[in-house]
Protein backbone atom coordinates (compact mmCIF):
# COMPACT_ATOMS: atom_id res chain seq x y z
CA UNK A 1 0.00 0.00 0.00
CA UNK A 2 0.88 3.14 -0.98
CA UNK A 3 2.08 6.48 2.24
CA UNK A 4 0.92 9.10 0.05
CA UNK A 5 -2.09 8.26 -2.58
CA UNK A 6 -3.57 11.15 -4.71
CA UNK A 7 -6.74 10.12 -6.62
CA UNK A 8 -8.26 12.71 -8.71
CA UNK A 9 -6.93 15.74 -6.62
CA UNK A 10 -7.83 19.69 -7.89
CA UNK A 11 -8.01 22.70 -6.05
CA UNK A 12 -9.85 25.71 -7.37
CA UNK A 13 -9.54 29.46 -5.95
CA UNK A 14 -11.88 31.73 -5.69
CA UNK A 15 -15.19 31.91 -7.92
CA UNK A 16 -16.59 33.25 -10.80
CA UNK A 17 -14.47 35.58 -12.33
CA UNK A 18 -11.38 35.25 -9.76
CA UNK A 19 -11.53 31.84 -10.02
CA UNK A 20 -8.11 30.59 -10.40
CA UNK A 21 -7.12 26.80 -10.78
CA UNK A 22 -3.72 25.82 -8.71
CA UNK A 23 -3.78 22.27 -9.56
CA UNK A 24 -5.34 20.56 -11.99
CA UNK A 25 -6.91 17.05 -11.31
CA UNK A 26 -3.91 14.87 -10.46
CA UNK A 27 -3.22 11.05 -9.19
CA UNK A 28 0.17 10.25 -7.76
CA UNK A 29 1.20 8.54 -5.02
CA UNK A 30 4.43 7.85 -2.94
CA UNK A 31 5.53 4.36 -1.42
CA UNK A 32 8.02 3.29 1.04
CA UNK A 33 11.56 3.82 0.74
CA UNK A 34 11.15 6.51 -2.42
CA UNK A 35 12.39 9.76 -2.70
CA UNK A 36 10.37 11.92 -4.96
CA UNK A 37 11.12 15.67 -6.23
CA UNK A 38 8.14 18.01 -7.16
CA UNK A 39 9.60 21.02 -9.18
CA UNK A 40 8.35 23.84 -10.31
CA UNK A 41 8.52 27.93 -10.71
CA UNK A 42 6.77 29.72 -8.07
CA UNK A 43 3.29 30.17 -8.70
CA UNK A 44 3.22 26.83 -10.30
CA UNK A 45 1.13 25.48 -7.33
CA UNK A 46 3.69 22.84 -5.96
CA UNK A 47 2.84 24.45 -2.23
CA UNK A 48 -0.70 23.70 -2.88
CA UNK A 49 0.12 20.23 -3.72
CA UNK A 50 2.52 19.97 -0.80
CA UNK A 51 -0.25 21.63 1.84
CA UNK A 52 -3.49 18.92 0.58
CA UNK A 53 -0.97 16.18 0.76
CA UNK A 54 0.37 17.09 3.94
CA UNK A 55 -3.73 17.69 5.37
CA UNK A 56 -3.42 21.17 5.86
CA UNK A 57 -6.26 22.15 3.41
CA UNK A 58 -8.76 20.16 1.51
CA UNK A 59 -8.57 19.92 -2.13
CA UNK A 60 -11.80 20.84 -4.11
CA UNK A 61 -12.31 17.85 -5.42
CA UNK A 62 -10.47 14.26 -5.16
CA UNK A 63 -9.30 12.38 -2.21
CA UNK A 64 -6.07 12.24 -0.34
CA UNK A 65 -5.06 8.67 1.38
CA UNK A 66 -2.18 8.58 3.67
CA UNK A 67 -1.61 4.84 4.76
CA UNK A 68 -4.87 4.19 3.27
CA UNK A 69 -7.43 6.93 5.54
CA UNK A 70 -8.69 9.34 3.14
CA UNK A 71 -7.70 12.82 4.70
CA UNK A 72 -10.60 14.88 2.97
CA UNK A 73 -13.09 12.66 5.19
CA UNK A 74 -11.62 13.82 8.52
CA UNK A 75 -11.76 16.88 10.38
CA UNK A 76 -8.99 19.63 11.50
CA UNK A 77 -8.94 17.76 14.98
CA UNK A 78 -8.22 14.22 13.27
CA UNK A 79 -5.90 16.26 10.83
CA UNK A 80 -4.04 17.22 13.08
CA UNK A 81 -3.69 14.29 14.67
CA UNK A 82 -2.67 12.13 11.43
CA UNK A 83 -0.03 15.46 10.63
CA UNK A 84 1.43 14.51 14.22
CA UNK A 85 1.39 10.37 14.10
CA UNK A 86 2.48 10.16 9.83
CA UNK A 87 4.12 13.38 8.76
CA UNK A 88 7.13 14.51 9.21
CA UNK A 89 7.22 18.57 7.72
CA UNK A 90 10.36 20.51 6.88
CA UNK A 91 10.11 23.80 6.35
CA UNK A 92 11.65 26.62 4.27
CA UNK A 93 12.81 28.48 6.53
CA UNK A 94 13.34 25.56 9.31
CA UNK A 95 10.89 27.26 11.60
CA UNK A 96 12.38 25.77 15.31
CA UNK A 97 10.12 27.29 18.46
CA UNK A 98 13.00 30.23 19.00
CA UNK A 99 12.69 30.12 22.54
CA UNK A 100 13.60 26.26 22.96
CA UNK A 101 17.08 24.62 22.85
CA UNK A 102 17.92 22.26 20.66
CA UNK A 103 17.39 19.49 23.03
CA UNK A 104 14.21 21.18 24.20
CA UNK A 105 12.62 21.06 20.73
CA UNK A 106 12.72 17.05 20.67
CA UNK A 107 11.32 17.41 24.55
CA UNK A 108 8.52 19.12 22.89
CA UNK A 109 7.55 16.49 20.75
CA UNK A 110 7.73 14.10 23.79
CA UNK A 111 5.14 16.00 25.22
CA UNK A 112 2.87 16.05 22.86
CA UNK A 113 3.14 12.18 20.76
CA UNK A 114 4.07 8.72 22.78
CA UNK A 115 6.06 6.56 20.20
CA UNK A 116 8.95 9.13 19.30
CA UNK A 117 12.41 7.62 19.29
CA UNK A 118 13.91 6.58 22.33
CA UNK A 119 17.21 7.98 23.82
CA UNK A 120 19.68 5.85 22.00
CA UNK A 121 18.37 6.20 18.61
CA UNK A 122 17.71 10.09 19.27
CA UNK A 123 21.56 10.21 19.97
CA UNK A 124 22.42 8.57 16.71
CA UNK A 125 20.27 10.39 14.85
CA UNK A 126 21.92 13.60 16.16
CA UNK A 127 25.30 12.16 15.73
CA UNK A 128 23.89 10.80 11.85
CA UNK A 129 23.11 14.61 11.61
CA UNK A 130 26.27 15.92 13.10
CA UNK A 131 24.68 18.02 15.43
CA UNK A 132 24.99 16.35 19.14
CA UNK A 133 27.41 19.12 19.81
CA UNK A 134 24.53 21.69 19.42
CA UNK A 135 21.78 20.57 22.18
CA UNK A 136 22.22 23.08 24.74
CA UNK A 137 21.90 25.83 21.47
CA UNK A 138 19.33 28.46 20.85
CA UNK A 139 18.14 28.51 17.06
CA UNK A 140 19.28 31.85 16.54
CA UNK A 141 22.89 30.89 17.55
CA UNK A 142 22.31 28.25 14.57
CA UNK A 143 23.56 28.72 11.27
CA UNK A 144 21.27 28.24 8.28
CA UNK A 145 22.55 25.10 7.42
CA UNK A 146 22.71 23.44 11.48
CA UNK A 147 19.22 24.83 11.39
CA UNK A 148 17.60 22.69 8.49
CA UNK A 149 19.61 19.63 10.07
CA UNK A 150 17.66 20.43 13.26
CA UNK A 151 14.68 20.55 11.18
CA UNK A 152 15.26 17.55 9.94
CA UNK A 153 15.96 15.46 12.80
CA UNK A 154 12.89 16.96 14.45
CA UNK A 155 10.76 15.83 11.67
CA UNK A 156 12.35 12.42 11.72
CA UNK A 157 12.28 12.02 15.25
CA UNK A 158 8.45 11.40 15.39
CA UNK A 159 8.78 8.26 12.81
CA UNK A 160 6.52 9.37 10.85
CA UNK A 161 6.01 7.48 7.42
CA UNK A 162 5.64 10.02 5.15
CA UNK A 163 8.51 13.43 4.79
CA UNK A 164 7.51 16.53 3.35
CA UNK A 165 9.58 18.81 2.76
CA UNK A 166 9.17 22.78 1.26
CA UNK A 167 12.15 23.76 -0.47
CA UNK A 168 14.59 22.05 2.24
CA UNK A 169 17.57 24.07 0.53
CA UNK A 170 16.71 27.53 -0.15
CA UNK A 171 18.60 29.25 1.90
CA UNK A 172 21.64 27.24 1.72
CA UNK A 173 24.81 27.50 -0.30
CA UNK A 174 24.85 24.19 -2.83
CA UNK A 175 27.56 22.43 -0.48
CA UNK A 176 25.26 22.67 2.40
CA UNK A 177 22.11 21.89 -0.24
CA UNK A 178 23.89 18.67 -1.49
CA UNK A 179 24.82 17.61 2.18
CA UNK A 180 20.49 18.37 3.37
CA UNK A 181 19.79 16.27 -0.18
CA UNK A 182 22.40 13.44 0.61
CA UNK A 183 20.96 13.26 4.51
CA UNK A 184 17.57 13.17 3.44
CA UNK A 185 17.75 10.56 0.71
CA UNK A 186 19.95 8.64 3.42
CA UNK A 187 17.36 8.49 6.04
CA UNK A 188 14.56 8.08 3.41
CA UNK A 189 16.16 4.31 2.19
CA UNK A 190 18.03 3.43 5.80
CA UNK A 191 14.01 4.31 7.78
CA UNK A 192 12.09 3.07 4.93
CA UNK A 193 10.42 6.82 4.73
CA UNK A 194 8.61 7.90 1.78
CA UNK A 195 9.86 11.35 1.14
CA UNK A 196 8.52 14.23 -0.92
CA UNK A 197 10.64 17.57 -1.76
CA UNK A 198 9.52 20.18 -3.46
CA UNK A 199 11.83 22.65 -4.61
CA UNK A 200 12.43 24.99 -7.77
CA UNK A 201 16.26 23.62 -7.74
CA UNK A 202 16.82 21.21 -10.65
CA UNK A 203 20.42 20.16 -9.27
CA UNK A 204 18.74 18.41 -6.88
CA UNK A 205 16.86 15.79 -8.83
CA UNK A 206 20.25 13.77 -8.91
CA UNK A 207 19.30 12.48 -5.10
CA UNK A 208 15.43 11.89 -6.34
CA UNK A 209 13.97 8.28 -7.28
CA UNK A 210 11.49 10.18 -9.06
CA UNK A 211 11.01 13.81 -10.33
CA UNK A 212 7.64 15.16 -11.48
CA UNK A 213 7.18 18.85 -12.79
CA UNK A 214 4.69 20.96 -12.09
CA UNK A 215 3.74 24.01 -14.07
CA UNK A 216 0.19 26.26 -13.71
CA UNK A 217 -0.75 23.52 -11.33
CA UNK A 218 -0.19 20.11 -13.92
CA UNK A 219 1.96 17.41 -12.80
CA UNK A 220 3.67 15.43 -14.84
CA UNK A 221 6.43 12.80 -14.26
CA UNK A 222 9.77 14.39 -16.04
CA UNK A 223 10.99 11.92 -18.45
CA UNK A 224 14.72 10.62 -18.56
CA UNK A 225 14.05 9.52 -14.87
CA UNK A 226 12.49 6.30 -14.11
CA UNK A 227 9.29 8.17 -13.04
CA UNK A 228 7.38 6.04 -15.58
CA UNK A 229 6.20 3.87 -13.11
CA UNK A 230 4.81 6.41 -10.87
CA UNK A 231 1.61 6.36 -13.21
CA UNK A 232 1.27 2.49 -11.11
CA UNK B 1 3.93 24.64 31.53
CA UNK B 2 6.88 23.35 29.33
CA UNK B 3 6.46 25.85 26.56
CA UNK B 4 5.70 28.39 28.95
CA UNK B 5 8.82 27.80 31.67
CA UNK B 6 11.17 27.80 28.51
CA UNK B 7 9.88 31.06 27.32
CA UNK B 8 9.96 32.68 29.92
CA UNK B 9 13.41 31.81 30.78
CA UNK B 10 14.62 32.95 27.25
CA UNK B 11 12.86 36.46 27.56
CA UNK B 12 13.65 37.26 30.91
CA UNK B 13 13.35 41.40 30.60
CA UNK B 14 10.08 40.63 28.74
CA UNK B 15 8.39 38.52 31.34
CA UNK B 16 10.42 40.84 34.72
CA UNK B 17 8.09 43.61 33.04
CA UNK B 18 4.47 41.52 33.34
CA UNK B 19 5.60 40.19 37.05
CA UNK B 20 6.69 43.64 37.63
CA UNK B 21 3.02 44.99 36.80
CA UNK B 22 1.89 41.89 38.57
CA UNK B 23 3.49 42.52 41.39
CA UNK B 24 2.30 46.38 42.36
CA UNK B 25 -1.13 45.56 41.78
CA UNK B 26 -0.71 42.70 43.96
CA UNK B 27 1.13 44.73 46.69
CA UNK B 28 -1.73 47.40 46.11
CA UNK B 29 -4.40 45.12 46.92
CA UNK B 30 -2.69 43.64 50.03
CA UNK B 31 -2.18 47.05 51.25
CA UNK B 32 -6.09 47.99 50.23
CA UNK B 33 -7.02 44.76 52.06
CA UNK B 34 -5.03 45.33 55.42
CA UNK B 35 -6.22 49.72 55.24
CA UNK B 36 -9.65 47.90 54.80
CA UNK B 37 -9.18 45.49 57.60
CA UNK B 38 -7.18 47.79 59.72
CA UNK B 39 -10.14 50.79 59.37
CA UNK B 40 -12.82 47.95 60.51
CA UNK B 41 -10.95 47.29 63.50
CA UNK B 42 -10.76 51.00 64.66
CA UNK B 43 -14.46 50.76 64.26
CA UNK B 44 -15.41 47.69 66.10
CA UNK B 45 -12.80 46.28 68.15
CA UNK B 46 -14.27 47.27 71.25
CA UNK B 47 -17.80 45.98 70.38
CA UNK B 48 -15.81 42.27 69.44
CA UNK B 49 -13.95 42.38 72.66
CA UNK B 50 -17.70 41.86 74.07
CA UNK B 51 -18.56 38.96 72.02
CA UNK B 52 -22.39 39.85 72.29
CA UNK B 53 -25.32 38.84 70.30
CA UNK B 54 -27.20 41.32 70.57
CA UNK B 55 -27.78 45.39 71.90
CA UNK B 56 -31.60 46.47 72.71
CA UNK B 57 -31.24 50.12 72.12
CA UNK B 58 -34.81 52.90 72.10
CA UNK B 59 -36.81 52.80 69.32
CA UNK B 60 -36.15 56.07 68.36
CA UNK B 61 -32.05 55.90 68.01
CA UNK B 62 -31.39 54.15 64.81
CA UNK B 63 -29.35 52.02 65.96
CA UNK B 64 -26.99 54.34 67.45
CA UNK B 65 -25.82 54.02 71.41
CA UNK B 66 -25.02 57.80 71.78
CA UNK B 67 -28.19 58.97 70.77
CA UNK B 68 -30.09 55.95 72.72
CA UNK B 69 -31.34 56.47 75.65
CA UNK B 70 -33.03 53.60 78.19
CA UNK B 71 -34.45 54.03 81.74
CA UNK B 72 -32.07 51.82 84.74
CA UNK B 73 -36.27 50.20 85.40
CA UNK B 74 -36.57 49.07 81.33
CA UNK B 75 -33.04 47.79 81.59
CA UNK B 76 -33.93 45.33 84.38
CA UNK B 77 -37.06 43.87 82.85
CA UNK B 78 -34.66 42.74 80.12
CA UNK B 79 -34.36 38.77 80.19
CA UNK B 80 -31.38 37.33 78.62
CA UNK B 81 -29.00 35.02 80.00
CA UNK B 82 -26.64 37.50 80.08
CA UNK B 83 -26.82 41.15 80.13
CA UNK B 84 -24.72 44.19 80.87
CA UNK B 85 -26.01 47.58 81.29
CA UNK B 86 -23.78 50.28 79.08
CA UNK B 87 -23.59 54.63 78.96
CA UNK B 88 -21.94 55.98 75.66
CA UNK B 89 -21.13 59.68 75.18
CA UNK B 90 -18.97 61.36 72.48
CA UNK B 91 -16.42 63.70 73.79
CA UNK B 92 -12.83 65.25 73.60
CA UNK B 93 -10.54 65.02 76.69
CA UNK B 94 -6.96 66.98 77.46
CA UNK B 95 -4.69 65.47 79.47
CA UNK B 96 -5.03 68.22 82.61
CA UNK B 97 -2.27 70.66 82.28
CA UNK B 98 -1.55 70.54 78.56
CA UNK B 99 -3.30 71.12 75.18
CA UNK B 100 -3.26 67.95 73.47
CA UNK B 101 -6.81 67.11 72.85
CA UNK B 102 -7.79 63.70 71.83
CA UNK B 103 -11.69 62.76 70.53
CA UNK B 104 -12.74 59.58 72.79
CA UNK B 105 -15.85 57.65 73.30
CA UNK B 106 -16.41 57.27 77.22
CA UNK B 107 -18.17 54.46 78.14
CA UNK B 108 -20.08 53.35 81.22
CA UNK B 109 -20.09 49.88 82.16
CA UNK B 110 -20.81 48.20 85.55
CA UNK B 111 -17.75 46.56 86.89
CA UNK B 112 -18.24 42.83 86.94
CA UNK B 113 -20.53 42.25 83.83
CA UNK B 114 -19.03 40.69 80.74
CA UNK B 115 -18.59 44.00 78.70
CA UNK B 116 -16.12 45.98 81.47
CA UNK B 117 -12.93 45.75 80.42
CA UNK B 118 -9.56 43.67 80.63
CA UNK B 119 -7.39 45.56 82.29
CA UNK B 120 -3.60 44.86 81.16
CA UNK B 121 -1.81 47.43 83.02
CA UNK B 122 -2.63 49.06 86.15
CA UNK B 123 -6.17 48.17 87.85
CA UNK B 124 -10.08 48.59 87.55
CA UNK B 125 -11.88 51.58 88.19
CA UNK B 126 -13.47 51.97 91.63
CA UNK B 127 -14.79 55.06 92.33
CA UNK B 128 -16.42 57.64 90.27
CA UNK B 129 -13.77 60.03 88.88
CA UNK B 130 -11.32 56.87 88.12
CA UNK B 131 -11.12 55.12 84.67
CA UNK B 132 -9.42 52.41 82.63
CA UNK B 133 -8.79 53.53 78.63
CA UNK B 134 -7.10 52.27 75.80
CA UNK B 135 -3.84 51.67 75.51
CA UNK B 136 -3.52 53.14 72.37
CA UNK B 137 -3.85 56.76 74.16
CA UNK B 138 -0.18 56.05 75.51
CA UNK B 139 1.16 56.93 72.48
CA UNK B 140 -0.02 60.49 73.19
CA UNK B 141 1.98 60.51 76.27
CA UNK B 142 -0.58 59.56 78.62
CA UNK B 143 0.03 57.22 81.69
CA UNK B 144 -1.19 56.24 84.63
CA UNK B 145 -2.17 58.61 87.29
CA UNK B 146 -3.16 61.32 84.43
CA UNK B 147 -6.21 63.68 85.23
CA UNK B 148 -8.11 64.11 82.08
CA UNK B 149 -10.49 66.79 81.50
CA UNK B 150 -13.65 66.15 79.73
CA UNK B 151 -15.25 68.60 77.12
CA UNK B 152 -18.08 70.62 78.38
CA UNK B 153 -17.84 68.97 81.53
CA UNK B 154 -16.27 69.84 85.05
CA UNK B 155 -16.04 65.94 85.80
CA UNK B 156 -12.43 64.90 85.70
CA UNK B 157 -11.13 61.09 85.51
CA UNK B 158 -7.88 59.47 86.34
CA UNK B 159 -6.21 56.76 84.28
CA UNK B 160 -5.91 54.11 86.93
CA UNK B 161 -5.44 51.20 84.59
CA UNK B 162 -5.17 50.78 80.51
CA UNK B 163 -7.15 48.14 78.54
CA UNK B 164 -5.90 46.15 74.96
CA UNK B 165 -8.19 46.73 71.59
CA UNK B 166 -10.45 49.46 72.34
CA UNK B 167 -11.37 51.10 69.88
CA UNK B 168 -14.53 52.16 68.87
CA UNK B 169 -15.88 54.65 65.66
CA UNK B 170 -12.33 55.19 65.03
CA UNK B 171 -11.60 56.56 68.53
CA UNK B 172 -10.00 55.19 71.86
CA UNK B 173 -12.47 54.12 74.28
CA UNK B 174 -12.31 55.70 77.87
CA UNK B 175 -14.36 53.03 80.73
CA UNK B 176 -15.46 54.52 83.15
CA UNK B 177 -19.03 53.66 86.08
CA UNK B 178 -22.19 54.24 84.28
CA UNK B 179 -22.44 57.13 87.25
CA UNK B 180 -19.40 59.03 86.04
CA UNK B 181 -21.17 59.19 82.34
CA UNK B 182 -23.89 60.60 84.07
CA UNK B 183 -22.07 63.02 85.78
CA UNK B 184 -20.94 64.33 82.40
CA UNK B 185 -23.84 64.06 80.36
CA UNK B 186 -26.63 64.75 82.94
CA UNK B 187 -24.76 66.69 85.49
CA UNK B 188 -25.44 64.57 88.20
CA UNK B 189 -25.60 61.10 88.64
CA UNK B 190 -28.79 58.84 89.12
CA UNK B 191 -28.89 55.37 89.57
CA UNK B 192 -32.67 54.95 90.42
CA UNK B 193 -34.58 53.46 88.35
CA UNK B 194 -35.69 56.67 86.79
CA UNK B 195 -31.70 57.19 85.97
CA UNK B 196 -30.64 56.60 82.08
CA UNK B 197 -28.33 54.81 80.30
CA UNK B 198 -27.71 54.21 76.57
CA UNK B 199 -28.58 50.69 76.06
CA UNK B 200 -28.31 46.88 77.12
CA UNK B 201 -26.00 44.26 75.91
CA UNK B 202 -26.94 40.88 75.75
CA UNK B 203 -25.02 37.69 75.42
CA UNK B 204 -28.00 34.57 74.84
CA UNK B 205 -27.60 32.58 71.80
CA UNK B 206 -31.55 33.28 71.32
CA UNK B 207 -31.54 36.63 70.44
CA UNK B 208 -34.80 36.18 69.33
CA UNK B 209 -36.75 34.68 72.13
CA UNK B 210 -36.03 38.10 73.69
CA UNK B 211 -39.08 40.20 74.25
CA UNK B 212 -38.79 43.96 74.84
CA UNK B 213 -41.41 46.73 75.13
CA UNK B 214 -42.62 48.65 71.94
CA UNK B 215 -40.17 51.93 73.00
CA UNK B 216 -36.90 49.51 73.00
CA UNK B 217 -35.76 47.51 70.20
CA UNK B 218 -33.21 44.18 69.76
CA UNK B 219 -30.10 45.34 67.42
CA UNK B 220 -28.33 42.10 66.11
CA UNK B 221 -24.77 43.04 67.11
CA UNK B 222 -23.47 42.91 63.46
CA UNK B 223 -26.36 44.92 62.53
CA UNK B 224 -25.03 47.41 65.01
CA UNK B 225 -21.66 47.29 64.07
CA UNK B 226 -22.96 47.93 60.61
CA UNK B 227 -24.24 51.23 61.62
CA UNK B 228 -21.72 52.80 63.25
CA UNK B 229 -21.00 55.98 61.28
CA UNK B 230 -18.96 55.46 58.47
CA UNK B 231 -18.15 51.99 58.86
CA UNK B 232 -19.91 50.18 56.22
CA UNK B 233 -19.60 53.27 53.84
CA UNK B 234 -15.74 52.93 54.03
CA UNK B 235 -15.76 48.82 53.87
CA UNK B 236 -17.82 49.16 50.54
CA UNK B 237 -15.17 52.26 49.27
CA UNK B 238 -12.30 49.57 50.08
CA UNK B 239 -13.83 46.87 48.88
CA UNK B 240 -15.32 48.08 45.47
CA UNK B 241 -11.37 49.07 45.01
CA UNK B 242 -10.36 46.04 45.66
CA UNK B 243 -13.22 44.56 43.02
CA UNK B 244 -12.42 47.24 40.72
CA UNK B 245 -8.66 46.26 40.98
CA UNK B 246 -9.15 42.81 40.15
CA UNK B 247 -11.07 43.85 36.97
CA UNK B 248 -7.89 45.71 36.38
CA UNK B 249 -5.29 42.93 36.57
CA UNK B 250 -7.32 41.17 34.36
CA UNK B 251 -7.80 43.29 31.29
CA UNK B 252 -4.30 43.76 31.76
CA UNK B 253 -3.06 40.60 31.86
CA UNK B 254 -5.34 39.78 28.82
CA UNK B 255 -3.71 42.53 27.11
CA UNK B 256 -0.27 41.39 27.89
CA UNK B 257 -1.07 38.07 26.62
CA UNK B 258 -2.82 38.59 23.76
CA UNK B 259 0.16 40.92 22.11
CA UNK B 260 2.26 38.21 23.77
CA UNK B 261 -0.04 35.47 21.57
CA UNK B 262 -0.48 37.56 18.05
CA UNK B 263 3.41 38.18 18.40
CA UNK B 264 3.83 33.88 17.97
CA UNK B 265 0.85 33.55 15.56
CA UNK B 266 3.63 31.98 13.18
CA UNK B 267 5.51 29.77 15.96
CA UNK B 268 2.15 28.29 16.52
CA UNK B 269 1.09 28.22 13.11
CA UNK B 270 3.98 26.18 12.63
CA UNK B 271 3.17 23.91 15.60
CA UNK B 272 -0.22 23.19 14.70
CA UNK B 273 0.87 22.49 11.40
CA UNK B 274 3.06 19.67 12.97
CA UNK B 275 0.10 18.46 14.36
CA UNK B 276 -0.11 19.83 18.22
CA UNK B 277 -3.76 20.55 19.25
CA UNK B 278 -4.67 24.23 20.26
CA UNK B 279 -5.38 22.70 23.27
CA UNK B 280 -1.72 22.10 23.99
CA UNK B 281 -1.06 25.75 22.84
CA UNK B 282 -3.73 27.13 25.17
CA UNK B 283 -3.27 25.43 27.81
CA UNK B 284 0.63 26.48 27.59
CA UNK B 285 -0.65 30.44 27.71
CA UNK B 286 -2.90 29.69 30.59
CA UNK B 287 0.18 27.65 32.15
CA UNK B 288 2.00 30.97 31.72
CA UNK B 289 -0.46 33.08 32.82
CA UNK B 290 -0.45 31.05 36.03
CA UNK B 291 3.31 30.87 36.54
CA UNK B 292 3.55 34.78 35.93
CA UNK B 293 0.43 35.47 38.55
CA UNK B 294 2.37 33.40 41.07
CA UNK B 295 5.79 35.37 41.06
CA UNK B 296 3.97 38.27 40.96
CA UNK B 297 1.52 37.16 44.03
CA UNK B 298 4.35 35.89 46.13
CA UNK B 299 6.44 39.10 45.17
CA UNK B 300 3.70 41.38 46.25
CA UNK B 301 3.33 39.03 49.05
CA UNK B 302 7.09 39.56 50.67
CA UNK B 303 6.78 43.24 50.02
CA UNK B 304 3.39 43.62 52.65
CA UNK B 305 5.08 41.46 54.84
CA UNK B 306 7.93 43.85 54.78
CA UNK B 307 6.14 46.70 55.05
CA UNK B 308 3.94 45.32 57.76
CA UNK B 309 7.40 45.35 60.09
CA UNK B 310 8.17 48.67 59.05
CA UNK B 311 4.52 50.10 59.56
CA UNK B 312 4.33 53.16 62.08
CA UNK B 313 1.87 52.24 64.94
CA UNK B 314 -1.02 55.12 63.65
CA UNK B 315 -1.10 53.94 60.53
CA UNK B 316 -4.40 51.98 60.15
CA UNK B 317 -2.94 48.97 58.50
CA UNK B 318 -3.48 45.44 60.09
CA UNK B 319 -2.41 42.51 57.69
CA UNK B 320 -4.81 39.48 57.98
CA UNK B 321 -2.90 36.53 56.22
CA UNK B 322 -5.47 34.27 55.67
CA UNK B 323 -7.68 37.21 54.01
CA UNK B 324 -3.98 37.97 51.93
CA UNK B 325 -4.08 34.08 50.82
CA UNK B 326 -7.58 34.78 49.42
CA UNK B 327 -7.10 37.18 47.93
CA UNK B 328 -3.60 36.32 46.41
CA UNK B 329 -5.55 33.56 44.92
CA UNK B 330 -8.35 35.25 43.72
CA UNK B 331 -5.69 36.95 42.06
CA UNK B 332 -3.86 34.24 40.53
CA UNK B 333 -7.56 33.18 39.30
CA UNK B 334 -8.58 36.18 37.22
CA UNK B 335 -5.24 36.68 35.67
CA UNK B 336 -5.91 33.42 34.53
CA UNK B 337 -9.50 34.16 33.65
CA UNK B 338 -7.58 37.10 31.32
CA UNK B 339 -5.56 34.88 29.70
CA UNK B 340 -8.23 33.34 28.09
CA UNK B 341 -8.88 36.30 26.07
CA UNK B 342 -6.39 34.67 23.57
CA UNK B 343 -7.87 31.98 23.15
CA UNK B 344 -10.09 32.31 20.46
CA UNK B 345 -6.68 33.62 18.48
CA UNK B 346 -5.11 30.45 18.86
CA UNK B 347 -7.88 28.09 17.49
CA UNK B 348 -8.48 30.37 14.57
CA UNK B 349 -4.27 30.41 13.79
CA UNK B 350 -4.59 28.64 10.26
CA UNK B 351 -1.26 26.59 9.91
CA UNK B 352 -1.51 27.09 5.97
CA UNK B 353 -0.94 30.73 6.46
CA UNK B 354 1.93 29.81 8.78
CA UNK B 355 3.71 27.96 5.93
CA UNK B 356 3.24 30.13 2.95
CA UNK B 357 1.09 27.60 1.04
Amino acid sequence: MAVLELLHVSKIYGKGHTEVTALKPIRFSADKGELIAVIGPSGSGKSTFLTIAGGLQKPTGGSVFINGRDLTRLNEKKRALIRLREIGFILQSSHLVPYLTVDNQFRLLDRVKKRNMNKDEREKLLSDLGIRKLKKKYPADLSGGEKQRVAIAKALYTNPSLLLADEPTASLDSGRAFEVMSILSHETKEKNKATIVVTHDNRLIHYCDKVYTIVDGELTPLSGTDSADAET
Amino acid sequence: MFLAWNEIKSAKLRFSLIVGVLTLMSYLVFLLSGLANGMATLNREAVDQWRASAIILSQDASSSLAQSTVTLHDASGISGKQTAEIAQILATIRKSGTNHKESAVIMGVQKGQFIAPKVTEGRMFNRVNETVVADSLKANGLKLGDQLSISSSAQKLMIVGFTHNAEFNLSPVVYTSIAAVQKIKYGSADLSGKGLIGGIVVRDPNVDRIKVGSKLQVIPIESFIENIPGYTPEKITFEFMIYFLFVIVCVTIGIFLYVLTIHKTSIFGILKAQGISSGFLIRSVIAQTFLLAVFGVLAGFLFTVITGFFLPAAAPITLNYPILVFYGCIFILVAMIGSLFSVQTIVRIDPLKAIGG
